[in-house]
């Protein structure tokens, strides 16, 4: 289904993208989900028993997938190149610009669920909590770089202003409409 | 201000949302077994709720406290505290179904404006009477049964506020009676305040598309490409007399905008959207779209064009009038 999802990315951007995987995107990630932690602990008191659970994230439109335990200052995350048969509580699979977009609180959780534009297996309430702190957490693209102040509010800018353009170039799903 | 808009807030950032798109009124609950919509990492600690009410009330709106589940014989405590929360952060109203809890209340807190949860399915002038009489309720939420002609009558008949669902997931059942998912998983929304818990839910994918199941029990089956809906049994697709449908009800989602004027007219003083467990995407859109219609209507409309901006947003990709518009009575 999600093969085949309006939104995902085009074959040029995906050959693009490729190269990433070879970045050190996991450490990256876990420094800034720790950084995060650090500076908005709520977020994670709200996943509760739940930020032990492990997450596998996979952007169907992209050769590398996440894996991740958000687990406050002792979160990890592993980025793995290719699809992988690593073991998870919960697995979610989407395009890219839907997972961004559920990651931000531009797109409703339900409404992709129900769309389609999702697919999930595993513990469904991991990944419900896991949802609900995302939503809370009010996360924006300088949280993910450590970027405070003006430099902060320039990034939030930029990449909010890319994705949107992103979306309306690949009709990704906006919410309320139809996918 | 002819009806008021009331929005669901599951978290902190989604009640910002909702005033920030033009709620009226915003309801939410605590972080347990006391209210309704009782999922991991959902709702509000004491602390987020006095938060919140300052938040909403420096921007003109008003919070409601659903603590709206059937409290437990003997252990009382959850739903005392959440009363007493409550009034600490300054609500402006608690909406409740059990009696033991509204007498709490009305006893306790007599300061506490008191609204009757969809959940107690008051649906008669008597049994609203009784409400009001002993325990001072000043609204009552409607049961979403009845048609906009049957809560004409009753407004008729009541001296109450009454406030009627106009937009989000439907329950086919009496709500506070239905016990399906206590069947399937030993928890209920009336009970522990979860319709099919998510420790019971899965989803598994084959070549045949995807399956949903509640504790083991297969309850439907999504073609690729299919739209879904909520896991549960209500919604389920079953075999019986030799055919697979839905038999309770399809996956489909309430929308009754194009009824609004209808509402005012029927005496209505507020007008609910559910979804608390939704994000702040589905609330910002819905909320916003809600304020407009209400005050086109408000402004002399007669009709509003709300479907469409809406539809990715519904159940099973499907939207209804429910019973508000039955003609099988």
């Amino acid at each position: 289904m999600a093969e085949h999802f309006r939104g995902e990315l085009p074959r040029l951007l995906r050959i693009l993208a490729a190269p990433a995987g070879f970045l050190p995107l996991g450490p990256a990630l876990t420094l800034a989900v720790r950084r995060f932690a650090h500076r908005k602990p709520a977020v994670f008191d709200r996943l509760g028993e739940y930020g032990k659970c492990s997450f596998l994230i996979e952007p169907s439109d992209l050769d590398f997938s996440f894996l991740m335990v958000p687990d406050g200052v002792r979160a990890e995350v592993k980025c793995m190149r290719g699809r992988t048969s690593q073991p998870a509580d919960v697995t979610v699979r989407a395009p890219l610009l839907v997972l961004l977009g559920l990651l931000d609180g531009t797109l409703d959780g339900d409404a992709m669920f129900f769309n389609r534009a999702i697919s999930v297996s595993g513990r469904t309430d991991a990944l419900v909590a896991l949802r609900n702190a995302i939503e809370d957490a009010e996360l924006t693209p300088a949280d993910f770089v450590g970027a405070t102040g003006g430099l902060g509010k320039l990034v939030d800018r930029s990449v909010i202003g890319g994705l949107g353009l992103a979306r309306r170039f690949t009709g990704s799903p906006i919410s309320g409409e139809p996918s | 201000m002819s009806l008021e808009l009331v929005c669901p807030a599951g978290t902190p950032s989604a009640l910002r949302a909702a005033v920030e798109a033009g709620a009226h009124s915003v309801y939410c609950g605590f972080r347990d077994e006391t209210n309704a919509r009782n999922f991991p990492g959902l709702n509000f600690s004491p602390d987020e709720m006095i938060e919140g009410v300052r938040f909403a009330h420096a921007h003109g709106a008003k919070v409601l406290v659903a603590i709206n589940t059937f409290a437990k014989a003997g252990a009382m405590d959850a739903w005392k505290a959440a009363l007493a929360n409550a009034e600490k952060a300054g609500a402006d109203a608690v909406i409740l179904a059990d009696l033991a809890v509204l007498d709490h209340a009305a006893t306790h807190h007599p300061n506490l404006r008191l609204h009757l949860s969809v959940q107690a399915a008051a649906a008669t002038p008597e049994a609203i009477a009784f409400y009001a009489d002993t325990f001072g309720v000043k609204r009552v939420v409607m049961p979403r049964v009845l048609s906009v002609e049957e809560i004409a009558k009753l407004n008729a008949a009541i001296d109450v506020e009454t406030e009627a669902f106009v937009f989000g997931g439907l329950c086919p059942m009496t709500e506070g009676r239905c016990s399906l998912s206590s069947y399937a998983t030993g928890k209920s929304p009336n009970l522990t305040g979860v319709c099919s818990p998510p420790e019971h839910v899965a989803y598994s994918e084959d070549k045949n598309g995807t399956a949903t199941r509640l504790n083991g029990f297969t309850i439907d089956r999504f073609g690729a490409g299919e739209q879904a809906g909520y896991p549960t049994l209500c919604k389920g697709r079953f075999m019986a007399g030799g055919k697979t449908s839905y038999l309770f009800e399809d996956p489909v989602s309430l929308n009754a905008a194009s009824l609004i004027a209808a509402f005012a007219k029927a005496g209505i003083t507020a007008l609910k959207i559910e979804g608390r467990q939704r994000g702040k995407g589905y609330v910002t859109e819905v909320v916003r779209t809600f304020r407009a219609a209400v005050d086109a209507i408000d402004a002399g409309s007669t009709e509003v064009e709300v479907g469409r901006l809406l539809a990715g947003l519904v159940e099973g990709g499907r939207q209804t009038s429910g019973a508000y518009k039955k003609a099988w009575r």
